[in-house]
């Protein structure tokens, strides 16, 4: 018998089933299927029985005592959908946001939460509302989406059981992809771009991954069912991925104050967030934010031109004069005289 | 996951959802399980063999096509789907984040309610799943009210700041709401303006949500400009240090043509002065305009301006 119809045909007879049902029974039952040698037929069971837990078949063995006797039982209250009583708004909230995580077509667990939306708009009848938020996620280049949605939904099962995964990645500070062994710990997303973080075996240590930046993904398939390590109690994603270019952690923080003005005086909080602002003065905001990447701050602040200049310390100020002056220099012809440093 | 486990996920779903929606059309029914037609009908094929011991007529499924229509006369009590497993509450509750806080209370309470239905034994595998992904994007607050216009097709007001122009006031029909990069931006029609337009959120002031109902274009879909992808317009030619080029190479692919030094070239829109002269001194120093000269000299007067000269 096809393991597919087999499986249903347990489920159907485990619902349906007011006693236990006992191993003998349940081999006389499917003589086809656990009729052969007893450890055989033991283990096309087990394995069975572990796809029935896995699609969340609330499935026991009880002993049996005076009132009744050994065998497998369901809890079938523990089996169907109740409805979640979810009011019109929550509904929209998971719905738009779940359909903007499928269609954007870049997002782990894909197939998981194709079945959660049917099953919460199980209930809904036809009122599920069609939202019009779409996402682009992921991906660095047009056409590289799909890669990067088969990469995810490899590294969210990794996760999800505890499985290493080996790894060839390509990173731009080196000129070769190296192979590396990794923990999955966990999946961020930052600005539109998957981080993977994990334990390095190569480096020792937890590391983070750009998912687009896998080349190939194997996990490993030896012993499924068993996790192959443990991820650290205090473990917390949001420790290891930044937000901001200023957030990556390559130097001790430090304290930056900078001097808004202008039009950005007024977008000091979207432009900084979690920063510290105070007014200072008609149209000016002092924002202070910690930064443990001064260039990748000082880069965004050239970009945002003159309304946005370094207060302190004297180091961030610097490294801005500095790179202002090497662009001002690079393009001097076209003004004709030189600045210095 | 095995295909087995796709496969029965899916079947336990059809049978509960047919026995809900009697006679519903092939076509809705492979829509809602996301298949195709002839799938389809090999699933409804397979489920006609599945049944309990001792298999007598009666205990089957009893599933079948008429005129097209789905109907479930026996359902072998598949009246209900399974409840969500662990990793598809975790799922469901990573892909809310997106949207937070956004969402408000609603998507506490919906998650609340969430847990609540699940299996008391895969409760602590999903907050234990829940916890491996992280997709709080930094939405901004404005999505609440502009997701709730667009789907009560409300036009909305705000004041909004063009690059280097004070705020003016915008009255616009909102169709879309798009991420791209990170960077979240309304597509709409723009009555001030008298044209489709793209805002940004984070430049927009003092949103708020008008009884002006209106009715969307069926076909609202906007790109926001890339200027790795359009190169019909690509006047301007960048050239990157070695030390810059692997991140360009990442965005470009093909199109960053490689030099001698290890450096690479691109070349991009020019339409925008503005966006073009940020781009460039975003490269702090790694990235240089080649031509046109105009590019340069702006390029040159941003990095001046931005000390003081």
């Amino acid at each position: 018998m096809d393991r597919t119809e087999r499986i249903l045909d347990l489920v159907a007879l485990l619902l349906d089933a007011r006693e236990p049902i006992s191993w003998a029974e349940l081999r006389e039952h499917f003589p086809a299927d656990y009729g052969g040698s007893d450890d055989a037929a033991e283990r096309k069971f087990e394995r069975d029985k572990a796809e029935l837990v896995e699609l969340g078949f609330p499935l026991t063995y009880v002993q049996g005592d005076d009132e009744r006797r050994d065998g497998y039982i369901v809890d079938r209250e523990a089996y169907y959908l109740p409805e979640a009583d979810l009011t019109k708004e929550e509904l929209a909230v998971l719905y738009a946001a779940g359909s903007a995580a499928l269609t954007s077509g870049v997002f782990p667990g894909r197939d998981d939460l194709a079945h959660a939306l049917r099953k919460i708009g199980f209930f809904a009848g036809e009122s599920l509302p069609t939202p019009r938020v779409r996402m682009e996620l992921g991906a660095t280049q047009a056409g590289q989406e799909k890669e990067v949605s088969a990469r995810l939904e490899q590294l969210w099962d990794a996760c999800a059981s505890r499985k290493w995964v080996d790894m060839s990645y390509a990173s731009p500070k080196h000129p070769t992809a190296t192979q590396r062994k990794v923990d999955p710990y966990g999946l961020a997303l930052r600005r539109g771009v998957w981080t993977l973080v994990g334990h390095c075996h190569l480096r020792g240590g937890l590391r983070t991954f750009h998912v687009h930046r896998v080349r190939e993904l194997k996990v490993n398939t030896a012993r499924p069912r068993t996790p192959d390590f443990q991820v650290p109690e205090d473990f917390s994603l949001d420790n290891h991925v930044a937000y901001f270019p200023w957030q990556h952690r390559f130097h001790e923080p430090v304290e930056v104050v900078l001097r808004l003005s202008g039009a950005l005086a007024s977008r000091a909080s979207g432009l900084f967030p979690g920063a510290t602002l105070e007014p200072a003065g008609e149209g000016v905001t002092l924002a202070r934010l910690r930064v443990s990447f001064l260039d990748g701050l000082t880069r965004f602040c050239l970009s945002l031109g003159a309304d946005c200049v370094v207060e302190g310390p004297e180091s961030a100020r610097s490294r801005l004069r500095e790179m202002a002056v090497r662009v001002a220099n690079r393009h001097a012809d076209a003004l004709e005289d030189k600045v210095s440093a | 996951m095995s295909n087995v486990h796709e496969r029965l996920r899916r079947l336990l779903f059809l049978v509960p959802y047919v026995s809900k929606h009697p006679g519903v059309t092939v076509e809705a029914l492979a829509r809602a399980l996301n298949i195709s037609r002839e799938d389809l009908l090999e699933e409804l094929d397979l489920l006609t063999c599945v049944g309990r011991p001792p298999f007598n007529p009666d205990d089957y499924i009893d599933i079948y096509v008429d005129n097209d229509r789905v109907y479930v006369d026996l359902d072998q009590r598949l009246f209900a789907p399974p409840r969500l497993t662990a990793g598809e509450a975790a799922a469901l509750a990573a892909s809310a984040e997106l949207l937070r806080p956004a969402s408000g209370d609603a998507l506490q309470s919906a998650l609340q309610k969430l847990e609540h239905v699940l299996p008391p034994q895969v409760r602590e595998r999903y907050r234990e799943m829940y916890r491996k992904i992280d997709a709080s994007t930094e939405a901004p607050q404005a999505l609440g009210p502009l997701t709730r216009a667009i789907l009560e097709r409300r036009e909305v007001m705000f004041g909004y700041a063009s690059p280097g122009r004070a705020a003016e006031p915008r009255r616009v029909r909102p169709y879309e709401l798009l991420s791209h990069r990170g960077q979240w931006y309304l597509q709409g029609f723009c009555h001030t303006r008298q044209d489709a337009r793209l805002f940004r959120l984070d430049r927009m002031e003092d949103l708020t949500v008008t009884e002006t109902p209106f009715l969307p274009p069926p076909d609202a879909r906007a790109d926001v400009p890339n200027p790795a992808r359009s190169t019909s317009e690509a006047s301007v030619r960048v050239r990157f240090s070695p030390v810059a080029a692997p991140y360009v190479k990442e965005r470009f692919g093909q199109d960053a043509r490689p030099l001698a030094d290890g450096g690479v070239e691109v070349l991009v829109a020019g339409d925008s002065e503005r966006w073009l002269t940020q781009w460039v001194l975003s490269f702090g120093g790694e990235a240089e305009v080649m031509e046109p000269v105009s590019a340069r000299a702006a390029v040159a007067r941003a990095a001046r301006a931005s000390i003081g000269l």
